[in-house]
């Protein structure tokens, strides 16, 4: 299958067609991205944070990320999901849409940048978990992940000022929910 | 239904809303924000961002009082570290939103979301400063085991905010969120 059938065939699947015609789906499933995604920013601000040395150094760097890093997870799966859905709906107008490939690449960066700090840098965690200052290279992996999923939230707010919808909201909806 | 839209008409009619956002459309204020279209793509991603700083500093804190997380630090400790973060990001949300709602006041006036998420943000910051407040003063240790009435209100408390968040994205859904409530309707 090539790249545009399967774009179609994403679009065609019953969860997309579900996305379309539910009158529930969109603002419920926007408000769970919204709200997991914040909480994937809020939980990795808190490590990125402690990583530039904020506000001290005493909290030890790996109990951070364990506590931290569980939630973030959870609510990554979430958004994840949650995104897919959204993605789903309306994918080939996502795919063409330069703010949602920005954002894209944005996440591919964060994910690297992650990788990156937890595959060398973290290695060594233990000479400077606690009381210690942090080496220049998890500093600057707690700056550039702060700046990535700061860029991550900004394109994605983008995308709904920029893509045009393959659908329309029904004019007289027939209403079976209630929020 | 019609009772209840009848009463959202009459608030409506009462404090001039319909009137009060058709001026303040008109504002050289209201001008500006709506003059470059980036401006308010630009605010919203603020306040978005901001949401992930209040909404998980109150979290870290409601964590502790339920025994979940940061059990090693008193409560005060954690209140005191997320406390300054989260009411500075509720001055950011304030300040954001304000300036959304002069850009675009009918968006914002003519939907239920709107205004039910203003009554839970009033409760919301009163109840958090409250909660906070009797947090300081039960000058719990590290050891400290919170009552189960403790911890009931902090799940409150967590689900009130999420219901403003919510709400929030709902505003630009109002007919489909609110059917027949909804002045769009």
């Amino acid at each position: 299958m090539d790249f545009p059938a399967l774009i179609q065939s994403i679009q065609a699947s019953p969860p997309a067609q579900w996305m379309r015609t539910s009158l529930a789906a969109m603002p419920v499933v926007e408000a769970i991205h919204v709200l997991a995604g914040a909480t994937v920013f809020g939980t990795i601000l808190i490590v990125d944070l402690r990583l530039l040395g904020f506000p001290d150094t005493r909290r030890p760097v790996t109990r951070v990320c364990s506590e931290m890093l569980r939630l973030t997870w959870i609510a990554f799966a979430v958004s994840l999901t949650a995104g897919a859905l959204m993605f789903a709906a309306n994918a080939h107008t996502y795919i063409g849409n330069t703010a949602f490939r920005l954002k894209m690449l944005a996440l591919l960066g964060a994910g690297v940048n992650m990788a990156l700090f937890h595959g060398f840098t973290f290695r060594n965690v233990k000479s400077w978990d606690q009381n210690a200052p942090v080496p220049l290279a998890a500093r600057i992996a707690g700056a550039m992940s702060i700046l990535l999923w700061v860029s991550v939230i900004f394109l994605a707010r983008w995308i709904g000022f920029t893509k045009g919808f393959d659908f329309q909201v029904p004019v007289n909806p027939h209403i079976d929910f209630q929020f | 239904m019609t009772g209840v839209q009848g009463s959202i008409g009459v608030l409506q009619g009462s404090i001039g809303v319909h009137g009060f956002a058709g001026w303040l459309e008109a504002t050289s204020a209201s001008d500006a924000i709506k003059s470059a279209s980036w401006v308010i793509p630009l605010l919203q991603s603020i306040h978005i961002l901001t949401i992930g700083i209040v909404f998980i500093s109150f979290l870290m804190i409601v964590l502790r009082v339920l025994g979940v997380m940061r059990t090693d630090e008193p409560v005060d400790a954690v209140w005191t570290r997320f406390a300054p973060w989260m009411w500075s990001g509720l001055v950011v949300m304030a300040a954001t939103g304000i300036t959304l709602v002069v850009g675009e006041p009918e968006r914002e006036f003519g939907t239920v979301s709107f205004w039910l998420k203003m009554l839970l943000v009033a409760i919301g910051v009163t109840g958090t400063a409250l909660y906070g407040r009797s947090l300081r003063s039960a000058a719990a240790g590290a050891s400290t085991v919170f009552p189960v009435s403790a911890k009931a209100a902090s799940v409150l408390m967590v689900i009130l905010w999420i219901a403003v968040i919510f709400l929030g994205r709902a505003i630009a859904y109002d007919k489909q969120v609110w059917g027949a409530l909804s002045p769009h309707a």
